[in-house]
């Protein structure tokens, strides 16, 4: 096999074909291999173009006669409110949360914090829909002990998943069980690499420890909180084993989001084509939100360290030379 | 003279043996035609699916024919989900599945159910033994439809075969009732003020009836539809040839009405997380005192012994008319439900899938199934009137009377509709809704959201051709 | 330490210790149920006989073990193939530039942000007609979304804090990239490499939606099968909380054993733990 040769200054602006080329050929099974599940959402995009039904399954194509229908339907608007609610309340309750307990953890070293440092991941590591199980039977009224809990304290009939008022709280409580410790692991490893000189500076120069946070701390876990609220951001706008497993979308259409709308219509009611788009602008919103945040996130990094990611894409073709990072 | 007498006698009669021999039917089936098929099966969790696999049945079958039998389980409330997805795959598997009549109108007319009665009508793979017209007809008959919108069951290809039935009836805790002297309800009224003064029978979160309120189509087909129809409303009508909704009818909107105070007096706040699973083990775990739900569900906590802990303390009778109606119990109209067996029509091992069909659900094995295998409704004749079985399910007070009560007018009180699941599940979120109204309100708009319900379920159904 | 100091630390140990209750109580619970016996199950608290026979019912009497197993052969295969693939694929990335080099990348990240519904549809309907579904090699072949975006972007941030002069010397030495590649770059990200690994094994382990809707008879991960363990006429809550918990204990080991490389893995590099 021909050894990339150190490139002298002469060959930097026509690298051989062999050099340019094999960049791609080492990424090309893994593109092949996620390229087969482009396909299929390009077939979403055409399907959600025609009648397609589990009952008709031919693909005639009604133009945009599926979209038109959807956005005069009330429930897909139910769906755009719930999803963006569960989205807004699971991912702040988080990013509080988890800020709140990184902080803490991070100011504490004694055997106590250190333990549970690696102890609260436990959740993280159970599957959602394990965990809706788990709480579905604490919640349960003859064998659940978060209700034998709360019938010691006086509350009887607590309706949790069953009433339309508590059942957002719910699965909320349940994604912020299983998902916080994802924020409080990532910003408290943000903590832990803050540098310390202007800690001590600002200690020199007195100041409240909330003007310490506002001004140093935050500002410098900024490209940390960003990625921690991106993923969770993200994923919390797609939720769906956890509402389906806990009530299946209800009470009523109380927790009928996207997901599930779609889930329900084109797997339970079988008329998929009209499924589609109530997915296909999930991930409309899912990608508008993801290019904001990461938009956001370049630039704290930037100001963080100095370091920016479009750079290399600017420079010509070749290997990475000494000094430089890809 | 005698002897030639005698001896014409002797002939004649034994040449009467011969032909009395020669006219006995003989099997013709290979049972050992599939050895070494593989089938795959799948099966809703229930006790009909107990019966087949957790007593030795399937082992039998598997060597009796030389057939591998892989099956999977899956609890109701995913149940049709999964099948959906494998039948319309068109895979071809699973070979044989378990399905109920509803789901018939859709997949018969979606072409993913293989008709069955040229198998059952071929001596050559058919016992005769087997006896199709032991079925009851109005059990056996909900399974066969002609696949138009809007006609009813009981003409056209045979779908599926029954593994049992169910009515719908009231199950109680009958000691309870009969230490307290407790007056069985015959009316609604009655209902209510009974399930009201219940509460708290039996402890702390215990309470009158148990009714089952997920979002889910089960949740409308069992006690709802049939106080639905016995109150004299319907759920769709023909009308110059397109099917229209009638949920807007002052009966369906009265028993609604009647329905969401019955579940917020008389049943338990977490009514809209209750599958049949939740409902039924209520029952048998004393936390409900009444349960309105397949005759069956109560009987599976009843029997055998130790079932659960109330088990051999329940009863059961047909269950209410409206207030005022004048009408009996006889009038209750019960809506039934037939957990079956189809075919796929896509399926590789046709041979083999009615090998197994009619395997489960010949005499012999539903004999088994409906004393030892605590499959209390039989579709069969022939077992239902036997000593054995009702010996077993007699132990059961009152559900062999129920049944024969509810049995003349029990019949799919549904309009036959591919977009069953669609309908139905809206149903149950509607009524979802008016019961949360009622509970944090103590009123709700009835007619107001049924007026709804209907608007949206006549674009739901609008594409249906009707013949 | 001054009386103020003191109180704080005891106010922050005492909000830790909250957050610590909710966060491990259920799963402390959970435990507990495992060993209550299903007399016992309604009357009983935290008092009571312990029993191992909610083990041998699930265990011994049940299939359990044969989705657990279903769980490692799809979850280890879908680690496998975006190891083999997604490794190189992270060098690439890491020590080239080309054109559009950004943008591959993120499309890759993409992936995992994808509705997992919409995919499943047409993907079961090609599936379908490739008779891959209800497979092992179809389930591996879907986690490729979960899994190979992860491997692709963490092993790109241990190649990149490799310096390049390793490379250039070994260069200078004679030796072949591939020389290059396996016996001085692997062994160096071997640590980060099996962290991402067993992440990508969590993930796959966890996921839901992807067997419930492309699998089901044949093949049947633990996540699908522990909701039958759920819905049973006559419940038995011991024998669920073994099924639930003990399809948890394989994610939470790997986890113990990687928590130095997880806030890497976790933030798909972004974040260096």
């Amino acid at each position: 096999m021909a050894t990339p040769k150190i490139q002298g200054a002469a060959d930097l602006n026509t690298p051989p074909l062999k050099t340019r080329v094999r960049p791609y050929l080492i990424v090309a099974p893994a593109l092949l291999i996620t390229i087969g599940i482009l396909i299929p959402f390009a077939m979403a995009i055409y399907f959600s173009l025609t009648s397609y039904t589990f009952r008709q399954p031919v693909a005639n194509f009604v133009g945009l006669r599926n979209w038109i229908r959807m956005f005069q339907d009330s429930q897909f608007w139910n769906a755009v409110w719930v999803t963006l609610r569960y989205a807004f309340w699971s991912t702040l309750v988080e990013m509080v949360l988890g800020l709140g307990i990184a902080m803490l953890l991070g100011s504490l070293n004694n055997r106590f914090s250190r333990i549970l440092r690696v102890a609260l991941i436990f959740p993280l590591m159970v599957a959602p829909v394990i965990g809706t199980i788990i709480w579905q039977l604490m919640l349960q009224s003859s064998v659940g002990i978060i209700d034998k809990f709360f019938n010691l304290l006086g509350v009887y009939g607590m309706q949790w998943g069953a009433s339309q008022k508590t059942a957002m709280m719910t699965v909320v409580m349940i994604d912020v069980w299983v998902n916080c410790p994802f924020v409080i692991i990532l910003i408290l490893a943000g903590i832990q690499s803050l540098p310390k000189s202007p800690f001590e500076s600002a200690k020199i120069d007195g100041g409240s420890a909330w003007f310490n946070f506002k001004t140093l701390t935050l500002p410098m876990l900024k490209p940390c909180i960003l990625i921690a609220l991106l993923f969770r951001l993200m994923a919390a706008l797609q939720e769906f084993s956890i509402i389906f497993a806990l009530t299946k979308g209800g009470p009523g259409d109380t927790l009928m989001s996207l997901s599930v709308t779609a889930y329900t219509r084109g797997y339970m009611y079988q008329k998929f084509s009209s499924a589609l788009p109530f997915i296909l602008i999930l991930w409309l919103i899912v990608n508008i939100a993801a290019s904001q945040i990461v938009k956001a996130w370049r630039k704290a990094q930037y100001q963080a360290t100095g370091k920016d990611l479009e750079e290399p894409a600017r420079k010509k073709h070749g290997r990475v030379r000494k000094g430089e990072s890809a | 003279m005698r002897k030639y007498f005698a001896l014409a006698l002797a002939l004649t009669l034994m040449a009467t043996m011969f032909v009395g021999v020669a006219s006995a039917e003989t099997s013709k089936v290979n049972w050992q035609a599939y050895a070494g098929t593989k089938l795959q099966v799948m099966f809703n969790q229930h006790n009909y699916q107990k019966a087949i696999t957790d007593y030795g049945k399937l082992e039998e079958f598997e060597k009796k024919t030389g057939i591998d039998v892989e099956f999977s389980v899956t609890p109701e409330e995913n149940y049709f989900d999964k099948l959906n997805i494998a039948l319309s795959s068109k895979s071809g598997e699973p070979d044989i599945f378990m399905t109920g009549a509803y789901q018939v109108w859709e997949y018969a007319s979606a072409g993913y159910m293989e008709p069955l009665e040229k198998y059952i009508n071929d001596p050559t793979v058919t016992e005769p033994t087997y006896n199709f017209a032991d079925f009851y007809p109005g059990v056996v008959g909900t399974l066969a439809w002609d696949c138009v919108p809007g006609h009813p069951v009981g003409s056209g290809s045979q779908w599926a075969l029954p593994m049992g039935y169910e009515l719908n009836n009231i199950a109680y805790n009958k000691k309870y009732f009969d230490e307290k002297g407790i007056k069985l309800p015959t009316t609604t009224g009655e209902l209510l003020e009974t399930a009201k003064s219940l509460k708290e029978w039996n402890g702390t979160g215990s309470y009158g009836i148990a009714v089952r309120g997920t979002r889910n189509w089960a949740t409308i087909h069992p006690g709802y539809m049939t106080l639905f129809s016995t109150w004299g409303a319907k759920d769709f009508a023909i009308e110059n040839g397109k099917l229209v909704c009638k949920l807007d009818s002052p009966e369906a909107i009265a028993m609604t009405d009647y329905w969401v105070k019955l579940v917020v007096e008389g049943s338990s706040p977490q009514w809209a997380t209750f599958t049949w699973y939740e409902a039924g083990s209520h029952l048998g775990a004393g936390v409900a005192a009444m349960l309105y739900d397949a005759t069956c569900n109560g009987y599976f906590q009843n029997y055998p012994a130790g079932a659960s802990a109330q088990s051999g303390n329940l009863g059961w009778y047909a269950g209410v008319v409206p207030d005022g109606s004048g009408l009996t119990e006889k009038d209750i109209k019960s809506n039934v439900w037939v957990w079956s067996m189809g075919m796929n029509a896509n399926s590789d091992n046709k041979g083999a899938a009615w090998l197994f069909l009619q395997y489960f659900t010949s005499p012999e094995y539903m004999l088994f199934s409906g004393t030892d295998g605590a499959c209390a409704d039989s579709p069969r004749k022939s077992v239902a009137d036997s000593d054995a079985y009702k010996s077993v399910v007699g132990k059961s007070f009152g559900y062999l009377e129920a049944l024969d009560t509810l049995l003349p007018n029990a019949t799919i009180q549904f309009t036959p509709q591919p977009y069953f699941f669609e309908t139905t599940t809206e149903w149950a979120a509607t009524l979802q809704d008016l019961v949360e109204q009622y509970r944090t309100t103590g009123s709700c708009d009835t007619a107001g959201a049924m007026k709804a319900l209907k608007q949206k379920l006549d674009i739901a159904v609008e594409d249906l051709q009707i013949g | 330490m001054t009386a103020q100091r003191r109180l704080y630390a005891l106010l922050k140990n005492g909000a830790l210790a909250l957050y610590a209750v909710f966060a491990l109580f259920p799963l402390l619970w959970m435990v507990i149920l495992t060993f209550k016996s299903d007399a016992e199950m309604l009357t009983t608290t935290f008092v009571f006989t312990p029993t191992l026979v909610n083990y041998e019912e699930v265990f011994l009497k049940t299939n359990y073990m044969r989705y657990i197993l279903d769980s490692v052969i799809v979850s280890g295969g879908a680690v496998l193939v975006s190891v083999l693939a997604g490794v190189p694929a992270a060098y690439a990335f890491a020590r080239y530039n080309f054109k559009k080099k950004e943008g591959i990348a993120f499309q890759i990240l993409s992936f995992k942000f994808a509705p997992e519904i919409l995919v499943v549809l047409p993907l079961y309907m090609i599936y379908q007609k490739l008779g891959l579904y209800d497979t092992y090699l179809g389930l591996i072949w879907v986690y490729q979304l979960i899994s190979m975006p992860l491997i692709i972007w963490v092993v790109r941030g241990y190649f990149e804090d490799i310096s390049v002069e390793i490379e250039h010397a070994a260069q200078v030495d004679g030796y072949s990239w591939w020389q290059i590649f396996l016996k001085i770059l692997l062994p160096l990200i071997k640590p980060g490499l099996v962290a991402a690994a067993l992440l990508c094994f969590i993930f796959s382990w966890n996921s839901f939606t992807f067997p419930l809707l492309l699998a089901g008879i044949q093949v049947e991960p633990i996540t699908v099968a522990a909701t039958k363990y759920l819905a049973q006429s006559v419940v038995h809550y011991g024998q669920m909380a073994v099924a639930a918990t003990f399809s948890a204990l394989p994610a939470i080991i790997f986890a113990i054993i990687i928590q130095k490389h997880l806030v890497r893995g976790l933030s798909f590099g972004a974040v260096k733990g």
